[in-house]
């Protein structure tokens, strides 16, 4: 089947962990990203033309191919960084402000970002983004709810945002159960 | 195999409000990672994680529902998130070894 014919069903292809690393330049303040295979981040400041990195958060995450199932069609997602569940912390933000529409027919939004600065990497386009909506609508399976995903370029203020790019950091649950004891809840018992 | 029925067989706490739901499979992690790249719709998904990032995988995926093991406590403000889009968060103070060791012996497997 021709591609441009196909009514693409994306499969993920090629997943490999990794790191996303976040870096912070001491002169300028910049914020930096990339993703890499290296399990141990650069430690110590250093330097990269007018920058000085230090190491802010180091993360594991994974980067994918799309494969279409029916024409063969390969897709790379190199630009994604992760994606973000919107939590509307920010009511002046467009993604909240379109979170609140759709949450009234259970769609869900999420915001595709890509790497930092914006500048010195390629960015998702639209195309990938609705091609990410489609995979994930595909494998949710639902007829009842629905995701959405969008532009960072949507998001108002990052710096304003609660909400959390879905990778694997600061997941540790240090709790210590009590004995016995079961979490309080309105809800225990069930429907 | 109904939600409500492995709610009752194993004995385990719901935190958030809970739904008629339909289990297909039992998804084991406690990264984020691999439930976005392998666990299914309709799986129950294992983790000592309480992170409030776990509700937003659990609802990228469409999972069943998670089922925090180990007793550990789970935040409010992750409660509060899945109540809010619908990803219901059930508890208990058992391991996943004997919770996975349960469902199979219930008949649930992985997909």
């Amino acid at each position: 089947m021709k591609a441009r014919e196909c009514n693409h069903n994306w499969r993920m292809i090629h997943v490999a962990y990794g790191y996303i690393i976040t870096e912070k330049c001491s002169k300028c303040e910049i914020i930096s990203t990339y993703f890499t295979f290296e399990d141990r981040p650069p430690l110590e400041e250093y330097r990269e033309g007018d920058h000085y990195w230090n190491v802010v958060e180091s993360a594991q995450s994974f980067r994918f191919d799309f494969k279409c199932a029916s024409c063969g069609q390969t897709e790379k997602f190199e630009e994604l960084m992760g994606l973000l569940m919107c939590i509307g912390c920010d009511k002046k933000c467009e993604v909240a402000k379109l979170q609140e529409i759709l949450e009234k027919e259970k769609t869900w939004v999420y915001v595709a970002f890509g790497f930092l600065p914006k500048a010195s990497h390629k960015q998702l386009s639209a195309e990938k983004i609705a091609m990410l909506e489609d995979f994930f609508n595909r494998r949710r399976n639902s007829a009842d709810s629905r995701i959405k995903i969008v532009s960072q370029e949507l998001v108002a203020d990052y710096s304003l945002c609660y909400g959390k790019v879905i990778k694997d950091v600061n997941m540790l649950s240090l709790t210590v159960p009590e004995e016995g004891a079961k979490q309080s809840t309105s809800h225990s018992g069930g429907k | 195999m109904k939600l409500q029925e492995i709610i009752e067989k194993l004995n385990l706490q719901v935190l958030t409000k809970s739904e008629a739901k339909n289990v297909q499979g039992v998804f084991i992690s406690d990264l984020l990672s691999d439930v976005m790249t392998s666990a299914n719709a309709g799986d129950l998904w294992l983790t000592v994680q309480t992170h409030h990032n776990i509700i937003a995988v659990a609802n990228l995926v469409n999972i069943a529902a998670i089922v925090v093991t180990h007793g550990k406590k789970v935040p409010e403000e992750t409660i509060t998130l899945g109540n809010r889009y619908h990803v219901i968060i059930l508890s208990t103070p058992k391991t996943i070894f004997e919770i996975a060791s349960s469902l199979n012996a219930i008949g649930l497997k992985s997909q």
